[in-house]
């Protein structure tokens, strides 16, 4: 009996030792650079050059930021990585400590710094899944939105990082939904960019008959397939959109026709071949490989992808001829073509706990001065900012760039936060699992309707 | 000496750390898992008392009913599979003598130096239905079709090869040094009555080996229902749970669907399941012993 309770006792610790695990197993990537260590050089020489901030009474301040923007080279994670920079030079006692971790791992992260002490400058999303508990655990600092009046935020985008009608974060993008295609490929085989839902899919048939691979899905994450029946259920719904996710996710009951529709919509463009074998598997690289190596004629994604137009490492016959248009309207469906899929998602707050919640702040301030975030971030292609960018343009904008920017112009209306986003977190988990399994036929459109449905309760 | 060792403060001292650990690292956390697993706890905020409910719940989840069952297919898979493979390979090699006994031991054992993290990688790209080694090799052979080696239907299949293949060397290893350990005699013994190589395997190296197979078995059993990295990295779960495992699930409810409670109660059920299955193999091996 001894010997069965010590190996039992021994069984569990194994079982405990693997939970404790759990929750320091992510590997982060901190983030050197040379120019914080040059701006710790100069502090410690007690550089001459004051600035008119607080932070430059010569106290050394330390500022952690938790990114979810691990790419420091490319896209909007080189804008962010610029203006840190920038502060840095300019506020020579002021080193900002970067930990950036993608986007999932960064999530899971966030809720375990929560528990313990939040860096000071935070990545957040701005949509109920990720913000409402956050904002429920009171761990993101109060912003004083008088102070915003001048940052020419494009109107209704402070919404989602509200509550009770208090602001704790700053949007960084206006997000929209595009299907991305490689125009050489589409002209050298005479295919149209198509009008309707329809059109895409005969146009999806044409290009998997040449054996190229219709539209590259990143299907394995889930959100970004999830983002593509919001797409369809805008198509659908028209601007009925919000107001039935809202329904739904009150209630937990998703039976609408509309959402029905668009279900069944992906359903059958999936059964026809749109997506790449194995798209219900793979994740974020290796599917936009297939667009960027011109295995794929298409690839789903959003305006945060635009930076593929400028990256060198993409193949420039690839790279140059990168152009964006937006999901095609469903015939019967309520959306015209100028009703698209957009949203202000992803942003900045400041822990409450910090220590030096000022200074944090005041570096916030300092990313969102219209001639940064968005200035650097419209230079670099990364999509449509949060705020006015009209100032920023230069005439050398890419192709794409012009696109999307027309596509935002000509809006008629746009969706709000996507579907997978609108529930609480469990809801969220749910549909971006169980929406793999509908798509690829081996759960039933009311089994996947149901199965999110519950996920709300 | 033996004086020092019989003074109580001594051996109190001498176990006082253990006795810590054990209660702080083991028994503390546990019972804070048991509690948690009454709560609706998100991870954030504060804690409700929900009672039951997470354990109610648990036991209509049939994406933790998959990860159990798919557990016991890895595990059954470790005990058909991987160990017989690898008690025969282990033979086998004991037999190689000279270099080559050497250089096949290290290469059999390499998948188990090579990190998780880049196993997992490694056969994803393996898998890749576009430009994947498999599909591509399948080409050489001239079927043009693209297999879905990661699809709701295949993926577990795949996983269990990437798991069986990459716990061989260890189970290989174990069982080489139990061969190892068995007297050259009963080898000469055999090969005197006229044993051929099989019988002696069968009828001197298994049953020396009991106690080895033992140890392996249960940690093969154990490992299964713990298994985590591979498949987090692998294929996390999907596509729609089909590869999920207790221990990845237990990851995704409590720290992605903010679900902390919940992800506790599945813990503690976990950890009721892994002594259970601890004392039905002590059992097992017991019972077996003793004929």
């Amino acid at each position: 009996m001894k010997k069965k309770i010590i190996a039992s006792l021994l069984t569990a610790a194994m079982a405990v030792s693997l939970l404790a695990g759990c929750s320091k197993s992510n590997s982060s990537t901190e983030v050197s650079n040379d120019a914080q260590n040059t701006a710790q050089e100069s502090a410690a020489e007690g550089d001459e050059a004051a600035s008119e901030t607080a932070v430059a009474s010569g106290e050394a301040v330390t500022i952690k930021l938790f990114s979810n923007l691990p790419d420091r080279k490319n896209g909007q994670g080189l804008v962010e990585q610029m203006i840190i920079d920038e502060y840095m030079a300019e506020n020579p006692n002021v080193t900002i400590e970067v930990e950036a971790l993608d986007e999932e791992a960064y999530k899971t992260k966030f809720k375990a710094y929560a528990m313990d002490g939040m860096p000071d400058v935070v990545s957040i999303w701005g949509q109920p899944a990720f913000l409402d508990e956050v904002l429920d655990a009171g761990v993101l600092a109060e912003l004083n939105e008088a102070d915003y009046a001048d940052y020419g935020f494009i109107a209704g985008s402070l919404e989602g990082f509200k509550k009770d009608g208090k602001l704790y974060g700053l949007p960084r993008n206006t997000d929209i939904m595009l299907i991305y295609y490689n125009q050489k490929m589409f002209d050298d085989n005479g295919w149209k960019v198509p009008a309707t839902y329809d059109e895409l899919m005969s146009l999806c048939a044409d290009i998997k008959a040449a054996g190229i691979t219709p539209i590259a899905m990143d299907g394995g994450d889930g959100w970004p397939m999830a983002c593509f029946l919001t797409d369809i259920l805008v198509r659908v719904a028209g601007t009925d959109y919000a107001e039935i996710v809202r329904n739904a996710v009150a209630t937990g009951n998703f039976s609408a026709p509309e959402m029905q529709e668009a279900t069944q919509i992906l359903v059958d463009s999936a059964a026809a071949g749109m997506f790449q074998v194995g798209y219900d598997s793979q994740d974020y690289g290796t599917t936009m490989n297939l667009f960027t190596n011109g295995q794929a004629a298409m690839y789903c994604m959003g305006s945060w992808d635009c930076s593929m137009a400028l990256n060198e490492d993409i193949a420039p016959e690839i790279r140059d001829n990168i152009r964006a248009f937006t999901m095609p309207v469903v015939d019967g469906g309520k959306a015209g073509t100028n009703d698209i899929a957009a949203w202000n998602g992803g942003g900045y707050a400041v822990s409450a706990d910090s220590a030096v919640k000022e200074e944090a702040i005041r570096f916030l301030n300092y990313m969102y001065q219209p001639d940064k975030l968005s200035k650097y971030g419209w230079e670099n292609g990364v999509g449509m900012s949060a705020q006015d960018q009209t100032a920023y343009l230069t005439g050398n904008e890419t192709e794409l760039q012009k696109q999307v920017m027309d596509i935002l112009k000509n809006a008629t209306s746009v969706s709000g936060t996507p579907i997978n986003d609108c529930g609480p977190s469990a809801f969220k988990t749910a549909i971006e699992s169980e929406i793999q399994g509908v798509s690829n036929g081996s759960t039933s459109v009311d089994d996947f309707l149901a199965a999110i449905g519950a996920a709300c309760e | 000496m033996k004086k020092l060792y019989s003074n109580k403060l001594v051996i109190f001292s001498l176990v006082l750390p253990g006795v810590l650990v054990f209660l702080f690292a083991v028994l503390a956390p546990i019972c804070l898992s048991v509690y948690y697993g009454f709560t609706d706890y998100t991870g954030m905020g504060e804690a409700h008392m929900v009672g039951w409910d997470n354990y109610v719940k648990l036991f209509h989840d049939s994406a933790f009913g998959r990860s159990l069952k798919n557990s016991l297919l890895l595990a059954v898979g470790f005990i058909c599979i991987q160990h017989p493979l690898a008690i025969v390979v282990a033979a086998v090699l004991d037999k190689l003598q000279g270099k080559a006994e050497g250089v096949f031991r290290c290469i059999y054992f390499i998948p188990n130096v090579i990190s998780v993290a880049v196993i997992a990688y490694l056969w994803k790209f393996i898998y890749n239905p576009d430009f994947g080694l498999l599909n591509n090799v399948l080409k050489v052979f001239g079927y043009q079709g693209k297999i879905n080696w990661l699809s709701q239907q295949n993926a577990i299949w795949s996983v269990l090869v990437v798991l069986i293949w990459h716990g061989f060397g260890w189970g290989m290893l174990i069982y080489y040094t139990g061969i190892k350990n068995i007297d050259p005699v009963l080898y000469e013994a055999a090969s005197i009555d006229g044993a051929n190589w099989w019988t002696t395997f069968f009828r001197v190296t298994l049953p020396l080996m009991k106690p080895v197979i033992q140890i392996n078995v249960t940690m093969a059993v154990i490992s299964a229902l713990k298994q985590m990295e591979t498949v987090y990295l692998l294929t996390n779960g999907g596509p729609n749970n089909s590869t999920q495992f207790a221990a990845n699930y237990l990851y995704q409810q409590a720290f992605k669907a903010f679900k902390y409670g919940y992800g506790n109660a599945i813990g503690v059920v976990f950890i009721i399941i892994c002594i259970l299955v601890t004392v039905a193999l002590n059992h097992l091996f017991k019972d077996k012993q003793d004929v």
